[in-house]
């Protein structure tokens, strides 16, 4: 569980697990873990801890939600998967964020901050696989930094077509 | 938070840069001698003769290559030879560069010379590049057996990735580079094993394996159209600070029907590209990718796809791509 509160903050967990990680905090003992990794992270950062109240405020506001009993969504397509998952982070930040501070007085700044950490975090989420081919065969020859290597932009055209079927396959006319 | 400037306040704030840059005389220093230090690493790259055993790291992927690199009257032969994983090898003459796929058995033709864009940065650039980065020039101990200078570009803000370069110091080839992200970890590596500088290269080195095409080889194709330079009616309204467009125009990509908008932005040290192109059912993939140190992202706007791809952390791509907009009319 306590895995879990972490990957939550860390905005590790994926759409399908998040409805439970939430029901999760509405645990006391959860709470009081979930409290306590943001005041050291706080700290860690520098930055303000937060009110007393805070925690007995998001547990009253999570016991007010409903449980979600739903089973989870099944995995269609990877983008989609992917697409939906920065979705929910986004969300899920908004929502914990705007709640959050809506019943607590912080400074404007660390306001700023968070929404900052979380727009960084949800285009942190980890990618879908390579750059394609026809986009990086485009652009290589535009980076200084690359062209001043032996072999320039090549070697990675060389690593990024390594696959037989990367020679670029005509999309279907239509 | 990024701020938008109109065109003429960023020209402004440019020439405000370069009258305090010239105030203060030692940024004036510092601000050359970046620039300098990499074009005179890049015209190494170009001009010399030179052989060797290379690898390069991105993210979890690791690859080796043979290479010969030759300058003979004003042109430049190149071949470099996969001496790992599937066999790969690409050759690029002065018309063309060609990748061959043995196991594959296709070949990749592109009709074209590339590697004709940076030959030098604009007064603008340079400016930027000693804003944003803080250059660092120090001993860089050995690399393929030499003794090498170490050039540091640390970044002045999130929105950039950390460059070091390794430098023979008596010829300026380059011999290492690595790219850090924020958490300080290596995303991409470029190192010569072995080198031979000012090597004799025959004109067998720098030739395909193959002097004729395979009967049973596929011919592709399949390089990205030359630019068609124009104005293409697209914008990025929040674009990190130093990065200034160095081109502009339509292309059509490898294996797509229509053509794409691709602009092209700089800060002096990596480039990031904007691809508008009308979106399509048959191509609904959406997000971020990453290879190594390259980024892309992809966002739906209306009828178009808007994709991104560049040498800077995701979170900066993704930005870019999501403030693409047409121009409004003046």
């Amino acid at each position: 569980m306590n895995e879990n509160i972490s990957r939550l903050m860390d905005g590790e967990v994926e759409d399908v697990e998040f409805e439970r990680c939430v029901a999760e905090l509405k645990s006391a003992e959860a709470m009081r873990t979930w409290m306590c990794y943001h005041v050291i992270g706080d700290h860690l950062r520098g930055g303000y801890g937060m009110s007393p109240k805070f925690s007995l405020s998001l547990s009253q506001a999570l016991a007010a939600e409903p449980t979600v009993l739903a089973p989870p969504p099944r995995r269609v397509t990877q983008p989609a998967t992917f697409a939906w998952a920065v979705a929910a982070t986004l969300a899920a930040v908004t929502v914990v964020g705007w709640t959050a501070f809506s019943m607590i007085e912080v400074p404007p700044t660390a306001v700023a901050r968070a929404r900052d950490a979380a727009s960084v975090r949800a285009a942190q989420v980890k990618p879908t696989g390579d750059v394609p081919a026809e986009y990086l065969l485009a652009h290589q020859e535009y980076s200084p930094a690359f062209a001043i290597q032996g072999g320039g932009p090549y070697l990675r055209a060389a690593t990024a077509t390594a696959a037989p079927d990367a020679a670029p396959s005509a999309e279907p006319r239509q | 938070m990024m701020h938008t400037w109109g065109a003429p306040a960023r020209r402004v704030g440019a020439r405000l840069l370069v009258v305090a840059a010239v105030l203060a005389s030692p940024a004036v220093h510092g601000q050359g001698f970046a620039a300098q230090w990499l074009t005179r690493v890049t015209q190494a790259a170009r001009s010399l003769n030179y052989t060797g055993t290379v690898m390069v790291r991105q993210g979890a992927r690791f690859d080796t290559f043979r290479l010969a690199h030759q300058f003979e009257n004003g042109q430049e032969s190149e071949k470099l030879l996969s001496l790992d994983g599937p066999a790969r090898e690409i050759v690029r003459s002065a018309t063309e560069v060609r990748y061959y796929f043995p196991d594959a058995k296709i070949v990749q033709i592109e009709p074209r010379s590339i590697r004709n864009v940076f030959p030098s940065l604009s007064p603008e650039q340079t400016a930027n590049l000693a804003q944003y980065y803080e250059f660092k020039l120090s001993p860089g101990g050995r690399v393929a057996g030499r003794v090498t200078e170490m050039a540091v570009f640390e970044p002045r803000d999130g929105l950039r990735y950390a460059h070091r370069f390794w430098a023979d110091p008596t010829t300026g080839l380059l011999l290492k580079s690595r790219l850090v992200n924020e958490k300080g970890e290596v995303i991409e590596e470029f190192a010569f094993n072995d080198v031979t500088v000012n090597a004799k290269i025959d004109k067998d080195m720098v030739k395909p394996s193959w002097t004729a095409v395979p009967d049973d080889w596929k011919v592709v194709q399949a390089g990205p159209g030359e630019l068609v330079m124009n104005d293409t009616g697209w914008t990025v309204n929040k674009l990190p600070p130093g990065f200034i467009k160095i081109s502009e125009g339509f292309r059509k990509l490898a294996g797509k029907r229509d053509p794409a908008a691709h602009l092209v932005f700089s800060d002096g040290l990596v480039a990031i590209s904007v691809f508008v192109e009308p979106f399509t059912v048959t191509q609904t993939q959406v997000g971020l990718t990453q290879t190594g140190g390259l980024a892309q992202y992809s966002t739906r706007s209306d009828a178009f796809r808007v994709t991104v791809v560049g040498e800077a952390p995701p979170a900066t791509v993704r930005q870019i791509a999501q403030s693409v907009s047409r121009k409004t009319p003046n």
